[in-house]
């Protein structure tokens, strides 16, 4: 239950950390901090354009991708409080949850029968299932490293002492963070920022969608956002107090927003074609974790 | 046991009443047939599954010896689902077969073939005697066979039946050499006899024979090739049914073979777990890129039937490592993915068949924005795509969760070689699940999303509730799966249980108990999403709200042949794997000296890799081979007369010298 109203409060400071990073680089001064919620609750009180072209699909989309952000989010544990359900291979849930809102997402995308939208969700189908792997090499090898089979489970048993947890966690941080940016279609696999929709991903999908379901697809992209965050974070609070685990939580996410600014303000995006191979990369990072654990 | 000969009573009937019936109640005196055959070895079914095996030997016959009808959980389990994919195939069949009413005699055939067809399949799960299971087993591919070549005059048909045909010859040669082998040296044509056989010599040898023979029905790669071309060609009620459950019987098989191995556990699952993880992957990014939507189905099958090898193989691992955790998660996430598979795919093949009925093409680039026409069967399709996505809250995620489960299990407990396996076994059903979002998606979205594509010669509607009904009740079944799962995990780890007895007595029952408990996940999943559709259709109703039309990037005048195509969508991943898919192009190049424009072609479609780059090099060069004895057979009644004359010589010589 903490983790979930947790992943929520962050959420709604992320985005406006990250846009703020961004600004301070490039020397502007740049909105508030609340800006992005702001815009978000302004698209929730408004009405909306549906395309003549979409069906009740295009409707009810948004709604379940932002019920599977939910879903994912309740099994995501904080340090030794659970989530809202724990159960052995409950990360094997939280992926395929994901996937379904996915999967709603990008019918919605091609239900506007528009000649960019269906790109971006040719892109993120491919590029999520090439994610995919290294979520459950990483999961496993976690899994092996504690003995367990559920997120709690593992990320209670996680200790940091040797050298070689050193490593590994840093690897593990470092694959987290990638699929982190992968999933929410960041720098340096997509550039929210861009203008042109035919280098887009994410925000290409979303062209056709106004008012209520656009608020809730941005407030899902902030959840999401906060999620990963939480999963980064649980692999250092292990079975600390509340009252250490908590601001560690919120200084991991409010550092990890930092890092996607600053990511986002120094580096260019790929180009879409080795978006694939870099990927794949990830999983061969995650099987190095695998041998590590091994050899402990 | 009186079951069982009432539901081979209620065949004859069947086929004697539908022969003299008048042709309009024909479908529905099948459907009678069908569910009185099906209530009748259900029956009988479930008695076994409460514990009341049934052994019999119903004759003793010269050459078959006692030919035994043993119906024990294994068998029972498959009757069911053999009987329920008949039953909702013989339904839809009714409305399906509808718009080919005029051809009477064909249509008679028809019916009768698939009673035959069910039947069959009912003995091939009952009868013990070798020759016995291979005459059920033979009648079940020559009816399927036949059922396939229903549009017969189509040449493309006939070419695909000679395939199947041939294909399911071969398997059956590879059976009849391993039952042969069996009998020499056990001297005994019961099943049971291959457990005699395993005791006493190397097991692998004839589990390859057998494997073969079974895996060329069930369609592991390589032995898949007749898969994507017999599906789409066959009614969709057949395909279903086909889908559903012919291939079902080579896992039957194989299942039936596992119980009796004695040695080489771990070498025959980690190869089996290979071949079926290469399956999986094989199926499925094949399913993503082709455009024939029966075909993408076909490809899907192959994919689910490397899932379930996935569990088998992991079973036969936790054979070889006596671990019975192991042992039992596999096998049950195999047996329950059987059932699931069957479930989900006849209710696509079936949606597919409505499609095409109502459009007249199986290929979905000519299609699009089908939801407004047909909002109903996009719905029942909408929900086969996402569970055999293997996405909660729906059947397909329960299967593939107690597979996962078993895996990780395996990771954590199988030591450090093991766990390299389980890892990428992992990664590799993580990524089999990614494909078929992919793949569905593209299917989904251009069948029934967007704008219409093309012309079609006349305006499709939605199908009658005739056939829309049958539908509905496979999801309720699959629902009832995905919420209850411990129902139906409960009694497949009964038919494990009583198959491989000693092995997995050990099993905690909390083991089982934590993965029934996804069921009420699922639920609550549902609940959310209830929740949020909830809040956001009541505020929503609240704001004003209009409607325009699609964002065109500042492009003013769109058009439906902008739309993204199925075939850009899944080009990305077609070039990415371009090893495997194989895409053939068809187009002339530009030449010198062409100035103006003109009208051009462009044909590009994807091939089986094994079929163009193994197969068909080899058949060619065999072929090349055998026409160097064409002479032999070279239409001249004289030297034929010849050949028979020196053939009665060569025995006189041989006898003469008592040389045979």
């Amino acid at each position: 239950m903490l983790s979930f109203v947790l992943i929520f409060i962050a959420s709604l400071f992320f985005t406006g950390i990250v846009v703020r990073t961004k600004s301070l680089a490039s020397g502007r001064k740049g909105p508030g901090i609340m800006q992005p919620m702001k815009d978000i609750w302004r698209s929730l009180r408004k009405g909306a354009v549906y395309s003549n072209t979409s069906s009740d699909i295009f409707q009810i989309a948004p709604s379940i991708y932002f019920a599977s952000i939910l879903a994912a989010m309740m099994v995501v544990p904080l340090g030794s409080q659970k989530g809202l359900v724990s159960f052995s291979c409950d990360f094997v849930f939280f992926a395929y949850v994901l996937a379904l809102g996915k999967f709603f997402s990008i019918i919605a995308a091609l239900d506007t029968g528009s000649s960019f939208e269906g790109m971006g969700a040719s892109r993120e189908a491919l590029f999520s299932m090439l994610a995919e792997p290294a979520f459950f090499i990483l999961m496993g090898s976690l899994g092996l490293l504690t003995g367990n089979t559920s997120f709690h489970d593992i990320f209670m048993n996680l200790h940091i002492g040797s050298y070689l947890s050193y490593a590994l966690v840093t690897i593990a941080c470092f694959v987290l963070i990638m699929i982190c940016m992968i999933e929410n279609s960041r720098m340096p696999i997509d550039d929210p920022k861009t203008h042109l929709e035919l280098t887009m991903i994410h925000e290409v999908m979303i062209l056709d969608n106004s008012g209520f379901d656009l608020g809730l697809i941005l407030q899902a992209t902030n959840l999401k956002f906060a999620m990963y965050g939480a999963l980064i974070a649980n692999l250092f609070i292990g079975n600390w107090p509340l009252y250490v685990s908590i601001p560690v939580f919120f200084g991991i996410q409010f550092l990890l927003a930092i890092v996607a600014g600053i990511i986002e303000s120094f580096m260019a995006r790929f180009r879409m074609g080795n978006n694939a191979q870099f990927i794949l990369a990830l999983s061969s990072l995650a099987l190095l974790m695998l041998f590590g654990v091994l050899m402990s | 046991m009186t079951d069982i000969i009432f539901s081979a009573l209620a065949l004859v009937l069947g086929i004697l009443f539908v022969s003299l019936a008048p042709s309009r109640i024909k479908p529905w005196l099948n459907l009678l047939a069908v569910f009185a055959v099906g209530v009748f070895s259900s029956m009988a079914a479930v008695g076994v599954l409460l514990g009341n095996p049934i052994d019999n030997i119903v004759a003793t016959l010269p050459i078959f010896g006692d030919v035994a009808v043993r119906v024990d959980a294994l068998s029972a389990w498959f009757i069911l689902i053999v009987n329920f994919t008949c039953l909702t195939g013989a339904a839809y069949g009714i409305g399906y077969m509808r718009a080919y009413s005029e051809r009477k005699s064909a249509l008679t055939l028809h019916w009768i073939y698939f009673m035959v067809f069910q039947s069959s399949m009912l003995w091939v799960c009952m009868l013990q005697n070798m020759l016995a299971f291979l005459v059920a087993w033979e009648l079940m591919s020559l009816s399927s066979l036949l059922l396939v070549m229903f549009e017969s005059e189509r040449e493309d048909t006939q070419k695909v039946g000679l395939n199947y045909m041939i294909q399911m010859h071969l398997g059956v040669a590879f059976l009849t050499v391993a039952f042969i082998w069996v009998y020499l040296k056990t001297g005994s044509l019961d099943m049971s006899a291959i457990g005699t056989f395993f005791a006493g010599n190397s097991n692998v040898w004839l589990f390859l024979l057998l494997f073969i023979g079974f895996g060329i029905k069930a369609g592991f790669i390589p032995l898949h090739s007749w898969l994507p071309h017999a599906h789409p060609a066959a009614p969709s009620h057949v395909s279903g049914v086909m889908s559903g459950v012919i291939v079902k019987m080579g896992i039957y098989g194989i299942i039936r073979v596992i119980a009796y191995l004695q040695t080489d556990y771990m070498l025959i699952g980690k190869v089996l777990l290979s071949i079926s993880l290469l399956t999986g992957i094989f199926g499925i990014v094949n399913s993503a890129v082709h455009r024939d939507f029966k075909r993408v189905l076909a490809y899907c099958t192959i994919e689910n039937i490397g899932i379930i090898g996935i569990g088998l193989g992991l079973g036969l691992i936790g054979l070889g490592l006596q671990n019975p955790i192991i042992t039992m998660i596999g096998f049950v996430g195999a047996l329950l993915h059987v059932l699931n598979h069957s479930l989900f795919k006849s209710l696509l093949f079936f949606t597919s068949g409505s499609i095409y009925q109502q459009t007249h093409t199986r290929d979905m680039e000519k299609l699009g924005g089908l939801i407004k026409q047909m909002p109903k069967s996009a719905f029942i399709f909408l929900i086969g795509a996402l569970a055999i996505g293997g996405m909660p809250p729906f059947n397909g995620f329960v299967s593939e969760f107690v597979i996962y489960s078993g895996l990780f299990y395996g990771l954590n407990n199988a030591g450090m070689l093991h766990s390299i396996m389980m890892i990428l076994s992992i990664a590799t059903l993580s990524i089999i699940g990614g494909a078929s979002v992919m793949a569905f998606t593209k299917c989904f979205g251009v069948i029934f999303l967007g704008q219409r594509r093309s012309h079609l010669h006349s305006e499709p509607v939605e199908v009658p509730i005739l056939m829309r009904l049958p539908q509905y009740i496979i999801i309720v079944v699959m629902m009832s799966v995905a919420l209850v799962p411990s129902f139906y995990i409960g009694a497949a780890q009964q038919v494990v249980s009583t198959l491989i007895g000693a092995q997995v007595a050990a099993v905690p029952v909390g083991v089982v108990g934590a993965m029934t408990s996804i069921g009420r996940y699922s639920l609550l999943f549902l609940g959310i999403i209830g929740v949020v559709l909830a809040i956001r259709f009541w505020l929503t109703s609240r704001q004003p709200s209009s409607v325009g039309p699609t964002w065109g990037c500042g492009y003013l005048a769109p058009k439906s042949s902008i739309q993204y195509t199925g075939k850009s969508y899944s080009k990305t991943l077609g070039k990415l794997l371009g090893g495997v898919l194989v895409e053939k192009k068809e187009y002339d190049e530009l030449v010198e000296g062409e100035v103006f424009p003109k009208e051009r072609q462009y044909v590009s479609h994807y091939s089986d890799f094994f079929e163009i780059r193994i197969f068909n090099g080899i058949l060619t060069k065999w072929v090349e081979l055998l026409n160097k004895f064409q002479f032999i057979q070279n239409g001249q009644l004289q030297q034929y007369i010849l050949y028979g004359l020196g053939f009665v010589i060569a025995v006189l010589i041989c006898s003469l010298f008592n040389w045979l």
